[in-house]
């Protein structure tokens, strides 16, 4: 090899590596408007009648599911809506707890979305009308990081609350499972 | 009851015991005492189930099972089921089961577990509370509703888990939501209609207050004008807290009904300067009309959840010569108050557990005297903060025994690291600002059973227990104390040196009020409903995850090994000793 | 013959602009007794340090020309020697010169330290300012707890009065710096600062904060009003007075809008039911000077492009664009102006 084509080998190489983690950092600042619709409520086990598989991932989901400045807009979104109140720091209290594997209502950014936007039954509240389209994605991505399922170069590597816990880069990945809270 | 140099309960608050169970606190003075002697401590070790019940539910049990004349009566957490057991016949099957059928949505904006502290009987009826702000009177012998009213607005973040209080004629209801940005009230609806009599709010002006000519506070902090506005920011008691989730009492000689009020909110102090009147304090209310009598603020601008809801027992103690009628209080604070309940005024406030949060009480002024290092500020973190936020004892009632004189206290032994943050507020939403973990206090033992000389302001005896003691006290005349822990182990110790006699495994750990009443067929039995749960058991009825140390307000971190050592349930257990 | 003329031309209106600059964000807006004490040091400081300048320039000067004199093959000896009293003399007076000079500096930056620390003893006024991204939340502190005041991004002060301003931060480091008064003070998350001024001439100032603080750290300005005690005191009683109940049917849609839908989430507005807390107090918003701190005048126009479409104003900032319909823009904005 030529120490031109070197040179320019390693260029091109360097740059799309560093070109990869240009989505991680893209801002989306221009919201949608309120009122798009996310899609309504599919629990992890729903049946289709049919067909045999369930809806494909809302094309949203790219936006904001391993995206850095999304999942930080979340983590200060979490503490102002008071996420923080009923949910803790992902230990549950009041709500259940967001952090372990087990999803009522599923654990899919879509999914979640859908939550936060709708409510749901037993104390959910909805945050449609208070909250953009983009603030509640943001949210939902946040709340996938809570269970480390972002990649982990999207994450926050230092623990911001008080208890110091694990930082969101050495949180286990914990694989949405059902939930077995019992029903009311 | 020979009076001799102890405290005793009076008469009139206190009547004699007929062997019924008709309200939580067994008598308007609280006693928790059962005057019933079969069970002795020579024969406890033999007591046995007599039967069992499942209520259906898995959420935290904190009622006490209601007896009155052979029906038993179970009022559950959330659906607040209210089932009536017909003693009389073997097995105790039920007669009925009356369904409120509260909101759902009302569990998600109840701060502590769904709970329900319990129903009252009066007059054929018997009247309960709903998660979701409903009191229902429900007639005792058919189950059919009698009345319902619709007090609370769960949209505010308000619910109702207190257990009412029924006396002269009225139903006395208050309201929980203090961690929700909720105004505190507690009204009074007419016993035969359920219409509203009075409701006394316990923030805002002095018309809300229903403080009038009739207020005489013993303490000149508590004196002045509208105090419930001016000691706030701007607008900020509308949203602070000072609700009435806990117990009352009644004086049926003065007609004066006692309670004290909740946390103001949010728990993040620095977003709510001044002295936060008329939130964690003590008022006397006239019972058919509501207005003030006196009040005296515990704890002026708490800074760690120091509520003042604790159970309110009426003794007579000797006091020089004649005997004081007395309130004895185990208050959240960590203080023993002993208080004169014809005005208010403290005679002494001892500590009861560990504390360093505060300093004592001043009893000229009143004032509990803060440490300055143990202040919250926000952006920083303040440890080793004793008693933590559920206090040295939380909700559940200490009981008084008028034979021993002690006061049965179970309470907790934990301390906590506090940090603020500010706090939104959004109505029907959490409204603290504060991250909180908890650990066990000095010795490492997380409860403690004492028992407490109120006369002499010093402890008889005291239990070291593992895990914090969250369930309510029972004592007999028989001399054995009653109480249960939250992993099951329901024990019945000697009243007079605290000596374990005897103690049965339950399916699920133990928060709820244990109760002593005369079966059709004469005996003394023993009655317990065990359901773990409640804020200290959140992490096993809430099935949250104890990675995260500040979950249900930092408890989750006090209680990581309770999963192990019990799970939810809902059962109801009833002793006898052997034919 | 070179062209000196163009030289001085050029340098003409260089120094006739130097003659008019603006008081209300300048070092040498003499309008605080901190900053006035600045000005006086920084006087010293350029006396002193001009007179050795052109000591110094002279002295170059005067070996330049010396050495023209001295013939040009003269070789050093390369033995050096005193031979020059005069030179000895010149070189120990210099020394003393800077002895002394460095002295008097030191001297007068101890004096004019001790006067500001004591000019900011005696506070009568304690203000809480804290930083957020991109917007100042400001609390004036009262004894009387009732009488505490919520506001932001404008900051009204007594003149002649004591302030102690205290300082926090809700995320990362900004600081406080409003040059017309005082000099910066940063407002650390974790940490309490605090600076106490004394504002001396009445006006309007700016403030600038002067720690990036992240995208828009160059849109985030504080207003300064300084009045009179009286007229302060006035303005204050005002803030604490609750929003109106609007009388237009317009203004009505806009208020059921703002209190019950997405504004209310963060914003607060007392003696309603919007409560939030994490944005800038709006009960006066229109009684302001200018929107979304500093970074737009107080216009209809500018209200209207803010409510619409913050993020095309001050990208990246935390109030998101709803995206409203005209109509109702125009009952919000409606509302919004009723809050004076």
């Amino acid at each position: 090899m030529s120490s031109l084509f070197r040179a320019s080998f390693l260029v091109a190489v360097t740059s799309a590596l560093a070109l990869a983690g240009c989505d991680r950092e893209e801002h989306h600042s221009r919201a949608k408007p309120i009122g798009e619709t996310v899609p309504a409520g599919e629990s992890p086990d729903t049946i289709f009648p049919g067909t045999s598989s369930a809806p494909p991932l809302d094309p949203r989901a790219v936006l904001y599911d391993n995206n850095a400045n999304a999942i930080a807009q979340g983590q200060q979104l979490y503490l102002q809506m008071n996420c923080v109140g009923c949910h803790s720091h992902g230990g549950g209290g009041m709500g259940p707890p967001l952090m372990d594997d087990q999803w009522r209502y599923g654990g899919r950014i879509d999914q979640i979305a859908t939550t936060i936007a709708e409510g749901r039954p037993n104390g959910m509240p909805s945050w449609r009308g208070k909250l953009t389209e983009d603030q509640i994605w943001d949210l939902a991505a946040y709340v996938r990081s809570l269970s480390g399922l972002p990649s982990k170069d999207a994450v926050s590597s230092r623990a911001e609350s008080m208890s110091a816990g694990t930082p969101q880069s050495l949180t286990p990945h914990a694989e949405p499972k059902n939930s077995d809270a019992p029903q009311q | 009851m020979p009076a001799g140099n102890h405290a005793v309960a009076p008469a009139a608050a206190a009547p004699a015991d007929d062997g019924n169970w008709v309200m939580p606190g067994k008598n308007y003075a609280a006693t928790r005492f059962s005057a019933l002697n079969q069970i002795t401590p020579a024969n406890v070790s033999k007591l046995a189930l007599a039967f069992t019940f499942s209520t259906a539910t898995t959420k935290g049990f904190e009622a006490p099972p209601l007896v009155v004349n052979g029906t038993m009566y179970v009022i559950t957490p959330f659906p607040n089921y209210l089932y009536a057991l017909d003693l009389t016949k073997p097995g105790a099957p039920a007669k009925w089961v009356f369904k409120p059928k509260p909101a759902a949505a009302s569990q998600g904006v109840a701060c502590c577990d769904v709970v329900n502290r319990g129903a009252v009987y009066d007059s054929g009826r018997i009247f309960f509370n709903t998660l979701d702000g409903q009191t229902f009177a429900v007639d005792a012998n058919s189950g059919k509703m009698a009345w319902h009213a619709q007090l609370g607005d769960i949209q505010k973040g308000e619910t109702i888990t207190m257990a009412p209080l029924v006396a002269a004629g009225k139903v006395l209801v208050g309201n929980s939501g203090g961690e929700m940005g909720v105004r505190g009230w507690l009204a009074a609806l007419d016993e035969g209609s359920g219409k509203l009599a009075w409701k006394a709010y316990n923030t805002g002006p002095d018309k809300d207050v229903l403080i009038g000519s009739r207020f005489k506070p013993f303490y000149a902090m508590d004196r002045g004008k509208d105090l419930g506005v001016s000691s706030w920011p701007p607008d900020a008691w509308k949203i602070g807290g000072a609700t009435t989730w806990g117990w009352l009492a009644y004086d049926p000689e003065t007609k004066l009904v006692f309670y004290g009020t909740s946390n103001p909110g949010p728990w993040n102090a620095d977003q709510r300067p001044g002295d936060n009147k008329w939130s964690a304090g003590l008022f006397a209310r006239d019972v058919s009309t509501g207005e003030a009598v006196w009040h005296y603020q515990t704890t002026p601008h708490d800074l760690f959840d120091y509520d003042d809801v604790n159970e309110i027992i009426l003794a007579d103690i000797p006091w020089g010569n004649a005997r004081r009628p007395v309130l004895l209080r185990p208050d959240r604070n960590g203080y023993f108050y002993v208080i004169d309940r014809r005005t208010g005024q403290v005679l002494s406030a001892t500590p009861y557990g560990f504390i360093n949060s505060t300093r004592g009480v001043d009893l000229k002024s009143g004032r509990l005297i803060y440490v300055a290092d143990k202040e919250p500020k926000a952006g920083r973190v303040t440890r080793d903060i004793c008693p933590a936020s559920p206090g040295a004892k939380d909700w559940n009632p200490a009981a008084f025994s008028p034979v021993t004189g002690l006061v049965y206290i179970p309470h907790n032994n934990l301390c906590m690291d506090f940090s603020g943050m500010e706090a939104n507020y959004i109505s029907g939403t959490p409204y603290v600002g504060a991250d909180v973990k908890m650990y066990a206090g000095p010795g490492g033992n997380r409860g403690v059973l004492t028992a407490w000389d109120p006369v002499n302001r010093r402890p008889a005896w005291e239990i070291k227990e593992d895990l914090p003691l969250w369930s309510p006290a029972l004592a007999t005349a028989g001399n054995v104390v009653f109480y249960g822990t939250m992993d099951g182990w329901f024990k019945a110790v000697d009243a007079r040196n605290g000596k374990l006699l005897w103690q049965f495994k339950a399916g699920s750990g133990i928060i709820g009020q244990p109760i002593s009443y005369r079966g059709p067929d004469g005996r003394q039995y023993i009655a317990v409903i065990a359901g773990v749960g409640g804020w200290a058991g959140a992490i096993v009825s809430g099935q949250m995850d104890p990675h995260d140390p500040t979950g249900a307000l930092g408890f989750a971190n006090a209680m990581k090994d309770l999963p192990m050592k019990t799970t939810a349930g809902g059962m109801l257990y009833v002793f006898t000793l052997p034919r | 013959m070179k062209p000196r003329v163009p030289a001085i031309a050029t340098l003409l209106p260089l120094l006739l602009g130097a003659c008019q600059y603006q008081h209300y964000q300048s070092d040498f807006g003499r309008a605080g007794v901190e900053d006035n004490q600045f000005l006086t040091l920084f006087t010293i400081f350029l006396i002193v340090c001009g007179v050795m300048y052109l000591l110094v320039i002279g002295f170059l000067f005067a070996a330049i020309a010396r050495s023209r004199r001295l013939e040009a093959n003269t070789v050093e000896t390369g033995r050096h020697h005193r031979s020059d009293p005069l030179m000895s003399t010149t070189l120990i007076g210099w020394g003393a010169l800077i002895g002394v000079g460095l002295a008097g500096l030191a001297i007068a930056s101890f004096f004019t330290d001790r006067s500001m620390a004591k000019a900011a003893t005696g506070e009568k006024l304690s203000v809480t300012l804290t930083g957020n991204q991109w917007w100042w939340d400001i609390v004036y502190n009262s004894a009387d707890a009732s009488k505490t005041l919520r506001t932001a991004n404008e900051l009204h002060l007594p003149v002649g009065v004591p302030t102690r301003i205290i300082l926090n931060s809700n995320d990362v480091i900004h600081s406080f710096w409003v040059p017309s008064l005082a000099g910066k003070e940063d407002l650390i998350p974790g940490r309490e600062n605090d600076i106490t001024i004394v504002p001396k001439k009445k006006g309007i100032y700016r403030g600038q904060c002067a720690e990036y603080c992240g995208a828009q750290h160059a849109h985030m300005a504080l207003v300064v009003v300084v009045d009179s005690y009286p007229d302060f005191l006035k303005w204050w009683h005002h803030q604490l007075e609750p929003a109106p109940m609007p009388t237009t049917p317009l203004a009505m849609a806009g208020y059921k809008y703002v209190t019950g839908g997405p504004c209310s989430a963060c914003h607060n507005i007392a003696g309603t039911a919007a409560g939030g807390q994490v944005a800038p107090d709006l009960t006066h918003l229109a009684g302001r000077k200018s929107l979304a701190a500093g970074t737009l005048p107080m216009t209809e126009g500018n209200l209207y492009g803010w409510v619409e479409d913050p993020q095309s104003l001050k990208p990246g900032v935390k109030m998101p664009t709803i995206g409203m319909e005209p109509d109702k823009l125009h009952a919000v904005v409606a509302y919004l102006e009723t809050l004076k």
